[in-house]
């Protein structure tokens, strides 16, 4: 039997907007297993941002309970919550989200600094990781030296630089051309293949479609 | 502790926005570098103090006039040998002379100067002991003088009070008269003492003969074991032989080393008054530091929200924007210091030529390093509030913000 690495239960995130209160996410209910490749889709404003960074431990519930793990991250202090981050998860953002005024290499070994991994093991781990996806010419590169492509695959880098159980990807292909992409798309394939476990948040029916499970959300109901 | 990645990360924003950081740092410098300066000045001053009154002053006790009447300038206050004799016979007291003191014309060629002219008793040199003041050239005052004076240090060089140095046995016209220059003092270091003129006491009354003269000051070697009470014993005498009540008394009887530490208060209290207002330059510099540290997280705040999201927890946060201000603090404090050493050497070197070369700097490692963590400290305090904001701002709503 598979085991099962996320779950939510009758999940509720609200928000206040002005006076007015935004059900952003509403009584969501959702398992995802070890090792599976999930596409969330809905269009804009449905709410599957917010479902990732609640899956992601960006962000609290207001209802309902989320086990990672099956550990239950709602009353788990902030700094208990970034080691969790750090560690089981990783993530790859529509905006590649680098930090500017660090290399390519450095980008990679922050995740790794954050868990007292030592330095000698992360550069090893970061020059590795740049090296499989391609990047070992850039390592030493600041991201504005950089295509999109390539910093989208710097930020996957990092992403896996912990070697996290989960990759959450939020429009990863969003900034990118349809090459790079594709790419971009095949990385995170692959990764599947090796065993960690996708999601990926979307709006693009083509690119959901080479998931192997799709979830729809739509006013913030899964 | 911040690592040393952290740190680089820090510095690296640092130099991103090298203009604020610039003005930031040159906002703490301006108050680091004048405390720097006023200090290393101050703490001259109490070295020249100690030096010129070390081991020879503890058993001293003068007595001056009290009030408005500058010492020999105004014929006001006089001290007669009565006072003198009341003083002598005061239970403690070894011995006690008068000093006259007195403005003096002292011409060269068609050049007229006004110098201080001291007249003492050369077997009781007791004010040259005080001023721990040596012979330089020449020889001192010996017991029938007449006609011969010893001058300041600064009679030796050329163009310092007249175009013409002095030599030994050279004439100098002082009072109308031509005396002898028998020898030369020691620099002092201040334009007044390095200017001043030196006779015998019995001498006075050939250079001023139409005048009741009488001592401006009268020093007396006292027990130093019971000078308070010797203090209080010589005002008692002075008192009945002046014919003044107690609380009225046109003089005042002070250990010379309760002189000297009257002047040190004034010191501190002068030292003290500077530094503050260099304190309230350090104020509005923290106040700047923090409104640079407020707008560097602001900033940034994307970027905390990457950072969290990829497990940095809140205390690192706090710690990446604490190294960050404090760092500003100490590159302050470092140009601050380096700034107050290059001020007060050229400073001190201009004193020194115009005379006053006893107002030099003073270094002390605990200056340094004082002034540095001073400054690191305020860094860093300006940086505390900064530093929680950015350590609690929420990953989810930082990612989002643009």
């Amino acid at each position: 039997m598979e085991k099962e690495i996320i779950k939510l239960k009758n999940v509720c995130r609200n928000y206040k907007l002005g006076n007015s209160i935004v059900r952003a996410v509403r009584n969501a209910d959702l398992k995802i297993n070890s090792g599976d490749f999930v596409a969330v889709v809905g269009p804009s404003g449905s709410g599957k941002s917010t479902l990732m960074n609640l899956i992601g431990a960006l962000d609290l519930a207001t209802n309902g309970e989320i086990f990672l793990d099956n550990k239950n991250i709602e009353h788990l202090t902030e700094s208990n919550l970034a080691q969790i981050r750090g560690k089981k998860i990783g993530f790859i953002f529509q905006s590649f989200n680098l930090i500017p005024t660090l290399t390519a290499l450095e980008n990679v070994t922050l995740p790794m600094f954050f868990q007292n991994v030592s330095k000698k093991e992360r550069e090893d781990r970061a020059k590795e990781l740049l090296f499989e996806l391609g990047l070992k010419e850039r390592e030493n590169h600041l991201p504005s030296e950089l295509s999109g492509g390539e910093r989208q695959r710097v930020a996957i880098a990092r992403a896996l630089a912990n070697d996290p159980d989960v990759v959450l990807a939020d429009e990863p292909t969003g900034n990118l051309d349809s090459k790079s992409g594709e790419k971009v798309l095949d990385i995170l394939k692959d990764l599947n293949k090796k065993g960690k476990t996708i999601i990926i948040v979307t709006h693009d029916m083509h690119m959901a479609k080479k998931a192997r499970r799709i979830v729809k959300i739509k006013d913030g109901k899964i | 502790m911040i690592s040393k990645e952290m740190m680089v990360y820090s510095l690296r924003n640092i130099w991103n926005r090298k203009l604020r950081s610039f003005l930031t740092v040159l906002s703490i410098f301006m108050g680091i570098a004048t405390i720097f300066i006023f200090i290393s000045f101050g703490l001259g001053l109490y070295e020249y103090i100690e030096k010129t009154t070390a081991g020879t002053s503890a058993d001293k006790i003068i007595v001056q006039p009290k009030g408005a009447g500058l010492i020999g300038l105004s014929d006001d206050f006089v001290l007669t040998e009565d006072d003198l004799r009341a003083v002598e016979k005061s239970s403690g007291v070894y011995e006690a002379t008068g000093v006259y003191i007195k403005a003096v014309e002292v011409k060269q060629k068609t050049k007229t100067k006004y110098a201080f002219l001291t007249a003492y008793d050369p077997k009781k040199p007791l004010i040259m002991q005080i001023s721990n003041v040596g012979v330089d050239e020449g020889r001192g005052l010996k017991s029938g003088d007449k006609g011969k004076v010893v001058l300041g240090y600064n009679y030796k060089i050329k163009d310092k009070i007249f175009s013409e140095p002095y030599e030994l046995n050279d004439k100098i016209e002082v009072q109308g008269q031509d005396l002898r220059v028998v020898g030369f003092f020691e620099k002092v270091g201040s334009p007044q003492d390095d200017s001043n003129i030196y006779i015998t006491n019995d001498f006075i009354d050939d250079l001023y003969p139409d005048k009741n003269n009488s001592y401006s000051w009268i020093i007396a070697k006292v027990d130093s074991e019971k000078i308070k009470g010797v203090v209080l014993d010589v005002e008692n005498n002075l008192r009945k032989t002046r014919d003044v009540k107690k609380g009225k008394e046109d003089f005042f009887v002070q250990s010379f080393e309760d002189l000297i530490k009257s002047y040190s208060i004034v010191l501190n209290i002068i030292i003290g008054f500077v530094v503050l207002i260099a304190l309230i330059s350090v104020i509005v510099s923290v106040i700047n530091t923090s409104n640079t540290m407020v707008t560097s997280v602001l900033e940034r705040v994307k970027e905390i929200g990457i950072i969290k999201s990829i497990g940095a927890r809140n205390s690192d946060i706090f710690d990446i924007f604490l190294f960050e201000s404090g760092f500003l603090g100490f590159v302050g404090g470092v140009l601050g210091v380096l700034l107050g050493v290059l001020f007060t050497t050229i400073g001190g070197y201009v004193l020194e030529n115009l005379g006053w070369g006893f107002l030099q700097p003073s270094y002390s490692p605990y200056l340094f390093i004082g002034c540095i963590l001073f400054a690191v400290l305020t860094g860093a305090i300006s940086g505390v509030l900064p530093a929680i904001n950015a350590s609690k701002i929420k990953p989810v709503d930082a990612l989002r913000y643009e």
